[in-house]
């Protein structure tokens, strides 16, 4: 932290110099870079500098079918595909009046909890990390792998599962399906113990972790902090449960929400969202057997599909916070333009530049994780 | 820029099948150990990164086969390119590249360091890797198992023992082809802080084709390597701050 | 949420104080405002202000090359009222000059940076319009409609070998590739005869 009266200019230069944080370095979330004058071994400015994943997705998308985007989406945010899929097929059913069959909305959710679950345990592993803990990545990785296992059972794809259509989802569940999952959720739980002796009550994580980048709910609001980073600052706000879709107004979950808004409360309500997760996994399990009928509505030829013209704006909750897609469409055969606004580019630009700043260096890595920040979805 | 040329260097060029019997089994028991202990450099440049974490921790465990993360250019073996490499990003894959000593291995990983993969329409990635840098070996799939990943890292290997993976020495022997493409993409002015061409001289890999029409734009061009200039400055702006 | 209005009618009460707003109820939580470009950072101002919409979700630029216009789309969201309001103004494509609404919202700073390298709107008063994504990218922005990314991509960048030796090898046994990647891609089919360049 930074002393009230620290002025940086006072202090002779000798020791102030500028590392490049990345995009080549251990310690970045994937390939971003964050440049960072340091003084000694504070942070006195930093920049953050993006673009090496950007791939142009919405321009790409104006170029493609309606149809043939199904399979770009899941790639903007590579930690946590589904619900990229999923608001894009909400935004093309909102276009064309489509009416989605309840179970297909049901499997939409299981894939959504799911895809938030190994979202989650991936995140807890790169945050024990940059404190210098491999042993929770380890074992996070791993049993998410066991989560993968499950996607790959239900949709043919371990990471990009290219499951959901507009009209509904593409495939049923498999036979025996929801046995495995409960026996994966049932071993999560149980490892849960593990984790908290490992991570969660670890002394040497707890004290890296407390006081780490704290967002007061006041500056949270300002920045358009969304989803676990918010609810970290003690606002119990959760677009599921606020601005209802699919069928989550029907199913039973608690928000958790911590204080102090630093990287130790960002941690803690993860953890609080991987237990909801697995409550909503439970209801869909108990559930979803009751619910018949198709899996997807009819849907026109796909190769030639003119998509009413119109503006659809769809907001999902994501692991990493609030996730909204506007798409346009003039009447075509392709989307005339899609924007996709992801919670990360909030998180890994202007919140993560001031939350370094007046922090020590070995603390900027273990911040942009406990933000929890993608960069795919900042650059697209 | 030269001077490197002073430095007395044994050149491994091994013959396979003359020479001394000694230093034939010397080098191949080089390229067996060589392929028993690879660094990978920790550089995640596209979305098939997400696959690596799977491949080295507890469930497929890299690591039983020799293989492990290097956090520095400098002391790894293995560039893997893992999916699509924004032209931004290229830019630094190359500096990368260059800075690693040799012998190096590149891996494309992902349909997309193929031939562009699904982002074949879009302005900002690179389609083709192997116009850039010479690539070893490329595992497709969009994205590869992590089974996929280490199956094609033991080809590699396999490779490397054999003695074939040399693809860094093509590229001293062709620089003007890679330069080529490299000014291509990145413009005329397009310049690394490594001397290839001395290097090339330094390793004997000199050939008729290090040199052509685009090293001598680079000379053109080439300005002497400064110090970069602070960028930042102080006032950092955290007047939003509440 | 004590209020005995709905939410909605509450926000139409605030919104009738403005003039010139065209308002459309799209869905139960999803109403649209149409306003006039001078007009938007007063609305914003008082959406804000009034009706607790604090968190600018997104701001979404569309190209109309057909109008000459940008239209600019600001998605609001309203944490007290649970309603989200996109605000819609259209601007003249040429010089596109509008004002940031960095002021009201801070969050509008990479947006607005973003539609700067991909549209070159510019916004005055923006704490910091440059680059961010395309930091080395000379060519046109490349969002608006009449850049070709197509056109682009067969300039810079040459095609995979589809047909190398060794698979011709292979279809000479019998193997090989069905239809050939470059005859797959339908939106490409076409463009080798005409532009021999590429
Ligand atoms: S091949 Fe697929 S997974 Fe790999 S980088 Fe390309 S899009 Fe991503």
């Amino acid at each position: 932290m930074r002393a009230e009266n620290y002025e940086a200019r006072n202090h002779p230069p000798s020791n102030e110099f500028e590392i490049n944080f990345g995009p080549n370095h251990p310690g970045i979330e994937g390939n971003y870079a964050l440049k960072v004058k340091v003084h000694g071994d504070e942070i006195v400015a930093a920049r953050a500098d993006g673009g090496y994943l950007h791939r142009g997705f919405e321009k790409l998308m104006e170029q493609r079918l309606w149809i043939q985007n199904i399979a770009l989406v899941p790639r903007i945010c590579v930690p946590d595909p589904a619900p990229m899929e999923v608001a894009y097929s909400m935004a093309v059913e909102q276009l064309c009046g489509l009416e989605v069959p309840q179970r297909a909305q049901w499997l939409r959710v299981l894939l959504l909890e799911l895809s938030r679950l190994a979202a989650h345990l991936f995140t807890f592993g790169g945050h024990a990390a940059t404190t210098g803990m491999y042993t929770p990545m380890f074992w996070g990785v791993a049993d998410r792998d066991l989560l993968l296992d499950l996607f790959e059972e239900l949709t043919g794809g371990r990471v990009y599962s290219i499951y959901n259509i507009p009209g509904g989802v593409r495939r049923d569940i498999p036979d025996d399906f929801l046995t495995r999952l409960s026996d994966t959720l049932d071993y999560i739980d149980s490892r849960l113990p593990d984790y908290d002796n490992l991570l969660f009550t670890n002394q040497v994580f707890v004290r890296r972790a407390r006081d780490a980048g704290p967002v007061s709910q006041a500056q949270a609001l300002d920045w358009g902090v969304t989803g676990p980073n918010l609810r970290a600052t003690g606002l119990a706000f959760d677009v599921r449960r606020d601005d209802p879709y699919l069928v989550y107004d029907e199913l039973e979950f608690d928000i958790p929400t911590e204080q102090p808004g630093d990287a130790w409360a960002r941690t803690l309500v993860r953890r609080g969202e991987l237990l909801q997760s697995i409550r909503i996994l439970r209801q869909v399990i108990d559930r979803l057997p009751d619910i018949g009928g198709p899996i997807r509505a009819p849907i026109p030829n796909p190769l030639a599909w003119n998509v009413p013209a119109g503006e659809a704006y769809v907001r999902i909750e994501s692991s990493k916070g609030e996730l909204s897609w506007y798409v346009v469409s003039d009447g075509g055969d392709k989307p005339y333009r899609v924007h996709i606004r992801g919670p990360s580019s909030m998180h890994a630009v202007q919140v993560l530049e001031h939350l370094v700043t007046g922090c020590r260096i070995e603390d900027v890595a273990q911040i942009m994780f406990s933000l929890d920040a993608c960069p795919p979805e900042v650059d697209r | 820029m030269t001077d490197t040329e002073q430095f007395p260097v044994r050149v491994e060029q091994p013959d396979r099948n003359g020479g001394n019997i000694f230093s034939r089994v010397f080098d191949e028991l080089t390229a067996f150990c060589r392929s028993r202990s690879l660094f990978i450099l920790h550089y995640c440049t596209g979305c098939g990164a997400i696959e690596l974490p799977p491949a080295m921790t507890s469930r497929f465990d890299m690591e039983r086969l020799g293989i492990s993360p290097m956090v520095s250019p400098r002391q790894a073996d293995i560039l893997l390119i893992t999916g699509y490499v924004s032209v931004k990003t290229l830019k630094r894959v190359m500096l990368t590249y260059e800075q690693m000593g040799s012998p190096k291995y590149v891996i494309g990983i992902c349909s997309c360091t193929v031939n562009g993969g699904m982002y074949w329409q879009s302005y900002a990635t690179a389609k083709k890797l192997n116009d850039y840098m010479p690539v070893d070996l490329y595992i497709a799939g969009c994205m590869p198992r992590p089974e996929a990943v280490i199956t094609g890292l033991r080809q590699l290997m396999d490779k490397i023992a054999a003695g074939e993976a040399n693809g860094w020495e093509d590229y001293y022997r062709r620089y003007d082809y890679y330069l080529g493409h490299q000014q291509r993409l990145f413009g005329e002015t397009w310049q690394t802080p490594t001397d290839v061409i001395a290097e090339a001289r330094h390793y004997g890999l000199f050939g008729p084709e290090t040199l052509g029409d685009h090293t001598r734009l680079l000379e053109q061009h080439q300005a002497p390597l400064e110090a970069l200039e602070m960028q930042l400055g102080l006032g950092a702006p955290d007047e939003v701050k509440a | 949420m004590n209020d005995a209005h709905l939410p909605v009618e509450r926000l139409s009460i605030i919104l009738g104080e403005v003039k010139e707003v065209r308002v459309t109820q799209k869905g139960p939580r999803r109403t649209r405002l149409d306003v006039a470009a001078d007009a938007l950072p007063a609305l914003l101002e008082l959406l804000k202000g009034r009706a607790g919409f604090v968190h600018l979700s997104a701001i979404s630029c569309v190209d109309w090359p057909d109008d000459a216009q940008f239209e600019l789309v600001y998605h609001l969201w309203s944490y007290e009222l649970n309603l989200l309001v996109s605000a819609h103004t259209r601007i003249d494509r040429d010089p596109g000059v509008y004002v940031s609404v960095y002021d009201i919202y801070h969050p509008a700073g990479f947006f607005e940076r973003d539609i700067h390298e991909m549209y070159g709107v510019f916004f005055e008063g923006a704490p910091d319009m440059e680059k961010f994504i395309l930091t080395e990218w000379d060519g046109p922005p490349p969002m608006r409609k009449e850049f070709d990314s197509e056109g682009w991509v067969n300039d810079h960048f040459d095609w995979q070998d589809y047909r190398p030796d060794w698979l011709l090898e292979l279809e000479a046994q019998g193997g090989g590739v069905m239809i050939p990647p470059d005859e797959q891609r339908f939106s490409r089919r076409g463009i080798e005869d005409n532009d021999d360049a590429g």
